[in-house]
């Protein structure tokens, strides 16, 4: 009995939090049917439970209002604002019951009957049904067709309620549980990875491998779902907040409109708890002191409604949370005047500082600015709670304001136990993780092309025209780094939150892919240079940097926001301005440019992976023998050689270029030149002639198709024979083989003379091209036919009707 | 404290004792990937299945200069496995020697162990394999720092 009466309460309780939000939205809108038809559930199943458990007060109260929305639903009475409080009121009850409930309490008697009173005597007021029609007729509300609120209620619920219940399947498990699976699962991961090493050791084994390639696509797919089942849609927490908003704005005699955005942004379940105070308390913050009494908000000439838009956004390895507000903003003098008196900084120090800088003084311990505690916020509970309660997690919180125009709190809070895209990279032997959200670019270049400086014991390099600090990660770590390394570094281009870029010197890249991240023993942590350690592939532990940390260590990380997003706008018009190239020197000392949107990739091959056997030089790249271009004459005199993946979207070539410059703006006219076949035209970049490859002669001369998408298909005749002799060797021949069944007019038939002849004879579609075989030896004569075991003739015939099928393509 | 199982492994050629309910599992050492910029007694990370395990070099944790290469005491590579707060170390030790029963309780011997081991242990105890000093595993984990901040506090 008991832990049906837990489930009851817990079932209970999931409904109320469900449910307040679509409260709120059906008082804004009485005839929304679907809002109805939630909250009639609501009350219709906690009257059917507690008639099971004998609580004679809950059953009344839910009765009450399961009879009034019934009437509604029915269209015998108009849902207005009076119902709507009486509903609320009678919900909120239900809630404060079920609370004694679980605590074993009594309820305090009395006031039930006044509010089941509210619900009915409303009724009594109602509009007759024939008004009640007019009204609706005139007015057809947003969600539903007005003859379906006409009709009959019943049909139209059903599905609604059936949908819903599909949905509530869901248990509970305590949070280990879900941690020891997880754990598990990345156990079996490495094994995973472990015996697939072992099997590359021991060559192929086809055997193995098949049931090993499953085993695997299983253990990706399981990892997933794990990580899912920790993963909740902040929705769960924003369903709350407008009932909360209605509620305030209610006390507090103001119009609050509430904004929701990004509700299916997903964070860790544990990090919604955490963060569910500091936001409420911010949104109580802002109804109580930002937005304006409706008549004030008319006299500044705004609307009487105030907005509150709060939304998620994930970015990274971090969730932010803005919550704005159009209200009078925060006032700096009052702020830093309080600031004064409250001892937390100086008159002197106040002249100083820039108005973001006293904005977010409000964060500081015992910090209050509103002047009457209200009933609403100043519980004692400050902003200062909020930040603690933020840092506590690894998150951040910042202010900005608009005088008169509005104040907008950023949150930034990590997920905890997160995958994260991230990318590994070399320096001085060791190895390093970057969350990739941080990641801009990755320029590698020689420090000359850099412009790499030197100003006291800051460095900076040139990136598109702008000068930007530099930081060798070396250094940073204290690591010993070696020379060449220092001379030709690999540059990953960082963007903080705050909108500050700045580039990280490391020795080269390794990888890129999903680590799952774990936090680090606190004595790691105190250096503030590590966020986490992530296993590889190989089982191999690999700290994650603190981006943020080792530049606001580095004091890269600048106060304010305003010139953040002021940069990034800028940015952001210049890029559209021009179309823009990657700028290099080939290897015949020329300085050319490729549209930057053509450039894949930078690649760096070693000399080894080039094959110039045939007429035309290839290239290994990831296990794929592409073509490659731009290779001088002479034998090379590197051991490893810089490469443009160029792709033209179907098919991928490699330039081999002497040095990759950057990336620059294509600004000044470009001048045809027609007598160079690959040039698209000349241009000048930095007063320097450069050509400008034309990637369309560039793919037609060089391009090579992807090997898949070029095959040729072939249908085979019916039977045992064809698919177990003929099909092996056709597929040999290049050719994919359709299944039995399918027809492609494109596709070559190879069919036997027999079926042909009947075909032909009935007059059957047949494919374009047809490979026609015969079971004898001998040719009848004055017959196009191929002996069934005749090789070289079954092998000249397709490759004669993949050319012809070639050359059709081509002339099309 | 009577009866307690017991860890008993040589630090710095003495012989210590740990309560075998901290350490999870007793482990050879593999490849350790250092931490730069850690304090001198972390000597890094390694993994354990799927665990990254913070690796504590236990002399220099007490404040001995020691470390992996110091041929005084000869070390056997085996490190013990025990979690504090949440977090996972291996506490590297110069070997394991046995797991045994205490006799008695942990009581201080006259003059006391010597700073860096008074930090740590918490008294001498009996054990059927001889007496042995009973570690402190949340002192130990704080590293030598600690011990100077509260110094200099107190100064």
């Amino acid at each position: 009995m008991d832990d049906l009466l837990a489930d009851f309460i817990a079932e209970t309780r999931e409904m109320l939090e469900a449910s307040g939000g679509e409260l709120v939205a059906w008082e804004a809108d009485p005839a929304d049917r679907a809002r109805l038809d939630t909250i009639f559930r609501f009350v219709h199943t906690v009257k059917g439970n507690c008639g099971f458990f004998d609580f004679p007060r809950l059953a009344s109260l839910s009765h009450a209002a399961e009879d009034a929305l019934a009437d509604c639903r029915a269209g015998r009475r108009e849902p207005d604002q009076q119902l709507v409080t009486a509903v609320l009121a009678i919900i909120d009850r239900i809630a404060l019951m079920i609370d004694a409930i679980e605590a074993g309490d009594e309820f305090p008697e009395g006031g039930d009957e006044s509010l089941i009173a509210a619900v009915d005597a409303s009724h009594e007021t109602a509009p007759s049904a024939s008004l009640t029609e007019d009204k609706e007729g005139a007015n057809p509300p947003l969600h539903a067709p007005a003859d379906a609120l006409l009709g009959t209620g019943e049909e139209h619920a059903a599905p609604y309620r059936r949908a819903d219940a599909a949905a509530q399947r869901t248990i509970r498990l305590p949070v280990e549980l879900l941690d020891r699976v997880m754990s598990g699962v990345s156990d079996m991961v490495l094994a995973r990875n472990d015996l697939a090493h072992r099997l590359r050791q021991a060559g192929n084994q086809p055997t193995i491998d098949g049931p090993f390639e499953r085993l695997t696509t299983i253990l990706s797919d399981v990892r997933d779902a794990i990580t899912r089942m920790r993963m909740q849609r902040i929705e769960t927490l924003f369903g709350a907040l407008p009932r909360l908003v209605r509620d305030l704005s209610a006390e507090l005699g103001k119009q609050v409109m509430v904004d929701l955005d990004g509700g299916d942004v997903e964070l860790d379940r544990e990090m919604i708890e955490t963060i569910r105070d500091p936001l409420t308390h911010l949104i109580r913050n802002a109804v109580d002191h930002g937005i304006e009494q409706p008549s004030a908000r008319l006299a500044h000439g705004k609307r009487e409604i105030g907005l509150l838009a709060i939304a998620a956004r994930q970015s990274g390895n971090t969730i932010s949370i803005a919550i704005s507000d159009d209200g009078r903003g925060l006032d700096e003098d009052r702020i830093a005047a309080k600031a004064i008196a409250t001892g937390l900084i100086t008159a002197s120090e106040r002249q100083t500082m820039s108005r973001d800088k006293i904005l977010n003084l409000i964060f500081e311990p015992g910090f209050s600015t509103a002047e009457t505690v209200s009933n609403v916020s100043g519980r004692g509970v400050g902003l200062d709670v909020v930040r603690q309660n933020l840092e506590k997690v690894g998150g951040s919180i910042k202010v900005t304001s608009v005088p008169g125009q509005g104040t907008l709190f950023s949150l930034q809070i990590p997920l905890t136990l997160s995958i994260i895209a991230g990318l590994t990279v070399d320096v001085g032997g060791h190895r390093f993780a970057i969350p990739q959200s941080y990641v801009e670019e990755i320029v590698q270049a020689s420090a000359r092309a850099l412009d790499f400086t030197r100003m006291g014991e800051t460095a900076l390099v040139t990136f598109r025209g702008n000068r930007v600090p530099c930081l060798m990660l070396g250094e940073v770590l204290g690591l010993d780094t070696c020379e060449i390394a220092a001379r030709e570094p690999t540059l990953v281009m960082l963007r903080l939150a705050s909108g500050d870029l700045f580039a990280l010197a490391v020795e080269g890249i390794h990888n890129h892919g999903d680590l799952v991240v774990k936090p680090l023993a606190p004595a790691v942590m105190r250096s503030g240079l590590y966020a986490g350690s992530t296993l590889l592939d190989d089982g191999q532990p690999v700290l994650l940097l603190d981006v943020a940390n080792i530049a606001s260590q580095h004091n890269l990380m600048s106060d304010t926001r305003v010139r953040a997003i002021g940069s990034l706008e800028g940015e952001a018009a210049v890029t559209a301005d021009a179309p823009r190239a990657m700028l290099f020197t080939d290897f015949a000392g020329r300085r050319s440019a490729v549209r930057l949107e053509l450039v894949q990739r930078i690649e760096t091959a070693p000399a080894s992976a080039i094959d110039r056997s045939a007429a035309r030089p290839r290239v290994v790249i990831d296990g794929l023998i592409l073509p490659l271009i731009g290779l001088p004459e002479e034998a090379l005199g590197m051991p490893r050689l810089r490469l443009l993946r160029l792709s033209d979207g179907a098919c991928e070539l490699l330039y081999a270029v002497r040095e990759v410059e950057d990336a620059v703006e294509l600004k000044d006219a470009l001048h045809p030149v027609p007598e160079d076949p690959l040039a698209e035209a000349m241009t000048l970049i930095g007063g320097q002639p450069v050509t400008l490859i034309d990637a369309h002669a560039l793919f037609a001369l060089h391009g090579e198709p992807p090997l898949a998408a070029a095959r040729p298909r072939c249908v085979l005749p019916d039977g045992e024979w064809a698919r177990t002799i003929l099909a092996p060797l056709v597929a040999s021949a290049g050719y994919d083989i359709l299944p039995e069944g399918t027809t492609d007019a494109a596709a070559i038939g190879i069919v036997f003379e027999d079926v042909f002849e009947v075909a032909e004879a009935l007059g059957r579609a047949l494919p374009a091209r047809v490979i026609r075989l015969r079971d004898q030896p001998d040719a009848p004569p004055g017959c196009a036919t191929i002996y069934r075991y005749d090789r070289e003739g079954l092998l000249a015939a397709l490759a004669e009707a993949n050319r012809t099928a070639r050359a059709e393509g081509e002339a099309a | 404290m009577t009866g307690d199982l017991l860890v008993i492994a040589q630090i710095a050629g003495r012989r210590c004792a740990l309560s075998a309910l901290d350490v999870k599992s007793v482990i050879e050492i593999g490849t350790i990937t250092p931490i730069p910029r850690a304090p001198v007694w972390i000597a890094g990370i390694t993994a354990l299945r799927s665990q990254a395990l913070t690796v504590i070099d236990c002399r220099r944790a007490l404040g001995f200069g020691g470390g992996t290469d110091d041929t005084d005491w000869p070390t056997d590579h085996r490190a013990a496995v025990v979690a504090d707060g949440g977090h996972s170390y291996a506490l590297m030790v110069d070997s394991i020697e046995d797991i045994t029963t205490a006799a008695d309780e942990a009581g201080q011997v006259p003059g006391g162990f010597g700073p860096e081991w008074s930090r740590v242990a918490t008294g001498m105890v009996e054990t059927m394999a001889g007496p042995a000093l009973m570690l402190d595993l949340a002192a130990l984990l704080a590293g030598p720092e600690t011990a100077r901040h509260e110094i200099e506090a107190a100064a």
